[in-house]
């Protein structure tokens, strides 16, 4: 008779498709999983202490770093969080910037999710036509703050400055090469069979499991729930903005491949509506150079391309810096449903969950 | 091993403890309203006098007296800034949780159109069972859970806050504990089970354990790791343990000459003899 | 053509072509080094790009990145190396091969970068050595070619004889009593 025998491996944190240095103890039956137990915290850097003792206006620049993809959307939730502390009533042109920014880096945060999770199960040509698209968004950026990736590009109370000349022209090519990529990307995966076999039925995750584990954004919409904070609870310029939240109800990761496609599709609507609308006006309110805060606590969510990010801040009264400063991250969540979705499948698959999960390790161990 | 901050090798990285504590509610917002206002009004009172004393000087000296002091308006506020005051509980989902949990509610108020419950410590979990079991309520997602440390605090030396969210209702509640050091709250993850990640962090980063939990132990830090760092007496720069070294042995040529004296073979590399 | 003193080359130097042994090996290191991927936060992103369409790393012949220590030349560290992640680049980089080199990619691989915290190392060269920093927060994919250059620059200088003696040929004094296992975790926090 055949003896079985259960294997452990260790998968990371230095392996090319963890995203990072994510660590994964697996205890596999051949190539079935049996048992899988993450651990994080290979690149906590301590972002929580040091903003403790920066001051409100500092703590932008370590934002940035948080999830190093999207690094606009944590500027403008760190952003919110303290204007909603202090009250600070923002400029509706700083609205509407703040809003086409976020979009923009949804856009790019997607295309690097895409092309990483298409090179992790083995469609390099995806990563190299996504990467192409994605260079036009960062010269954007560029152009905008000048630095491509940690951009630190809000302010507390609005923008340093307006966008540069010749901005809605650079923005309009952009979308126009996203536009025309998109239909690439779906003619090289929508109906290819290798990526239909590695995705459908992949790393199932139902609605009431997403609940119950904290997991929000593209991950909860592709389980058949359409909650969107952009919608829910608006904030910057969003509540005068058309969109659709587009959802699926097979929870797999080819819904939730489908669901950023179509998020994406968005996001240039929500661009093209700021670019047609954008009012005049100041881009920055008056508020004095040194925030002194009260005694108050806040908590505010915003819809990072990951999922919920919320910031916790605690001040107290006089205080320059917060008293205490914690970080709600998508990817934490998300990354602790690891077990749950590979439980009895096939070792291979485990590479497509996290690929389907979006992780970014500096926003998880932080 | 036990590792030793020397405030006296990095001066400028003193710890510096906070004397307040602050916890915000209506009531400790009025006191502190109160207290601001006791001391403008003593401030005046006291600019009164001594302007009562100069002119009396200045009449016994036969000098022309001094002006009598102005009291100045509050200046309006030039600024996009109005500081969100916490106001008493309107919401029908707090009065709904007051009439459930009855005497263990501490606190319930609104500020920044965020809704605030304190519990009791020991009604913790109660209070999460109902906001996610009643049908009025469902809170169906723990959307955050942290915790502070207040070292300056009276009665208590942490905060837990529980963001909770209903996705139905597109509402979000915040409910809090105060406890002391060494209570161990009773663990969120018998009903959310996405606590499970979150206590660990909050027991790593701040040292507070729960009673109840699965897996309790470190999950950013090593396991071996000392100190709890979010407090606020562990320096930002820590207790030395970064301050590796292996600058002595730069390629790693040293352990395996060793090992090759040793008798084991170095890694990819084969001796060479010379002829 | 001989009237201005130049020669035809004769059937012999048409394939053959001289050089120093040295020179050869160097330049055949220098225009394949394959990097090991560690990437580890923002600068990682910043990696792959440069890998990807616009720079083009490949043109350099290093756009193999290797997943496997073993079959890698080069360790580029982009991103910050924390506590817990220290002991595992210095298994990956002793599994490494000789001749290896390294590029702290990055601030925070440089000298921390903006993280003063209590978890992160001061740079990764107080772990292994260095041959190319490259400053930057993270730094720029042309930076990235850049520096790159500069390490075949010095893969192109570099000396077989040296390497051999440092290898191989025991110093004056032996440092092998001395030298005792390293504890890399508790090493220099006494």
């Amino acid at each position: 008779m055949f003896k079985s025998q259960e294997m452990e491996i260790n998968m990371g944190p230095q392996h090319p498709s963890t995203h990072g240095v994510l660590r994964l103890k697996l205890r596999l039956d051949g190539e079935t999983v049996k048992y899988c137990y993450p651990v994080i915290g290979y690149l906590h850097r301590g972002i929580e202490k040091i903003c403790e003792n920066k001051a409100f206006f500092q703590g932008q620049v370590w934002t940035d770093r948080l999830d190093y993809c999207s690094a606009i959307s944590n500027n403008l939730g760190w952003a919110e969080a303290v204007e909603k502390l202090f009250g600070i009533t923002v400029p509706r042109r700083a609205q509407y910037l703040r809003t086409m920014l976020n979009e923009l880096n949804r856009l790019n945060s997607h295309l690097v999710w895409l092309a990483t999770h298409a090179m992790d199960i083995g469609a390099l040509t995806v990563f190299l036509y996504c990467f192409r698209d994605r260079e036009k968004i960062l010269d954007i950026f560029e152009a905008f703050c000048g630095s491509r990736l940690t951009t630190t590009a809000m302010r507390i109370g609005g923008l340093l400055e307006d966008v540069p000349e010749g901005f809605d022209k650079m923005v309009k090519d952009a979308l126009h090469a996203v536009r025309t990529g998109l239909v690439e990307y779906e003619t090289l995966l929508s109906e290819n069979r290798i990526w239909l076999k590695r995705t459908v039925g992949v790393a199932k995750l139902n609605a009431d499991d997403c609940m119950a584990y904290g997991i929000t954004g593209p991950m909860l919409r592709a389980a058949g729930i359409a909650y969107d904070i952009r919608k829910a609870h608006p904030y910057a310029a969003y509540g005068e903005m058309q969109f659709d939240v587009p959802t699926r109800p097979e929870a797999d990761t080819y819904a939730r491949y489908l669901v950023r496609l179509e998020e994406m599709r968005q996001s240039v609507r929500i661009i093209e509506q700021c670019l047609e609308g954008l009012p005049e006006g100041p881009v920055m309110a008056k508020i004095p150079k040194v925030l002194k805060s009260e005694v108050g606590e806040v908590y505010h969510p915003t819809e990072a391309p990951k999922g919920e990010i919320g910031f916790y801040l605690v001040s107290e009264k006089g205080g320059a810096n917060p008293y205490r400063f914690h970080v709600r991250a998508p990817g934490f969540f998300n990354a602790q449903a690891i077990p749950l979705m590979v439980q009895d499948s096939l070792v291979a698959d485990v590479i497509a969950t996290i690929g389907t999960l979006d992780i970014v390790l500096g926003e998880i161990d932080r | 091993m036990s590792h030793v901050h020397d405030p006296k090798a990095a001066p400028n990285r003193k710890i510096n403890l906070p004397k307040t504590a602050p916890v915000p509610s209506p009531g400790a917002h009025a006191a502190d309203v109160k207290a601001t206002q006791a001391a403008e009004e003593a401030k005046w009172q006291k600019t009164l006098a001594d302007y009562e004393i100069a002119r009396a000087n200045a009449i016994s000296e036969g000098k022309e007296p001094p002006k009598p002091p102005v009291r100045h308006a509050v200046k309006a506020d030039a600024h996009d800034m109005r500081w969100p005051v916490p106001v008493e509980a309107q919401d029908p989902d707090l009065h709904r949780l007051r009439e459930l949990l009855g005497g263990a509610v501490e606190e319930c108020f609104e500020q920044a159109g965020e809704l605030v419950c304190q519990v009791k410590k020991e009604a913790i979990l109660d209070a999460l069972t109902i906001c996610n079991q009643d049908v009025a309520l469902r809170y169906e997602m723990l959307a955050d859970m942290t915790a502070t440390h207040y070292p300056g605090g009276w009665g208590f030396n942490f905060s837990i806050v529980y963001h909770l969210t209903c996705i139905r209702r597109r509402k979000r509640l915040r409910l809090r504990i105060l406890i002391l050091e060494g209570f161990e709250p009773e663990s969120a993850t018998q009903v959310y089970p996405g606590a499970n990640w979150l206590e660990r962090e909050i027991y790593d980063m701040l040292g507070v354990r729960f009673a109840n939990h699965p897996d309790m132990t470190r999950i950013l830090c090593s396991e071996e790791w000392e100190g709890h760092p979010l407090r606020k007496d562990y320096p930002a720069v820590g207790l030395g343990q970064r301050d590796i070294d292996c600058r002595e042995d730069r390629s790693g040529v040293l352990t395996r000459k060793t090992m090759e004296a040793a008798g084991h073979l170095g890694i990819n590399l084969k001796p060479l003899k010379a002829e | 053509m001989e009237a201005l003193g130049v020669t035809e080359p004769t059937l012999l130097e048409h394939v053959l072509m001289l050089t120093r042994v040295e020179k050869f090996m160097n330049w055949s290191r220098a225009t394949s080094v394959w990097p090991v991927t560690f990437g580890l936060a923002c600068c990682a992103i910043e990696m792959m790009a440069a890998g990807a369409s616009r720079f083009d790393f490949d043109r350099f012949g290093s756009g193999i990145f290797r997943a496997s220590p073993r079959q890698a030349d080069l360790m580029i560290v982009a991103g910050t190396v924390s506590c817990k992640m220290a002991p595992i680049l210095k298994n990956v980089w002793d599994q490494m091969p000789e001749p290896k080199w390294a590029i702290a990619l990055g601030s925070c691989a440089t000298c921390g970068g903006p993280f003063d915290s209590y978890h992160t190392i001061q740079g990764v060269d107080k772990i292994i050595p260095v041959d190319v920093y490259i400053p930057g927060c993270p730094p720029r994919p042309e930076s990235l070619l850049y520096g790159f250059m500069k390490l075949q620059d010095k893969i192109m200088s570099s000396s077989l004889a040296d390497k051999y003696r440092e290898l191989f040929e025991p110093p004056a004094q032996s440092p092998i009593e001395s030298v005792e296992p390293i504890d890399l975790i508790h090493e220099g926090s006494q």
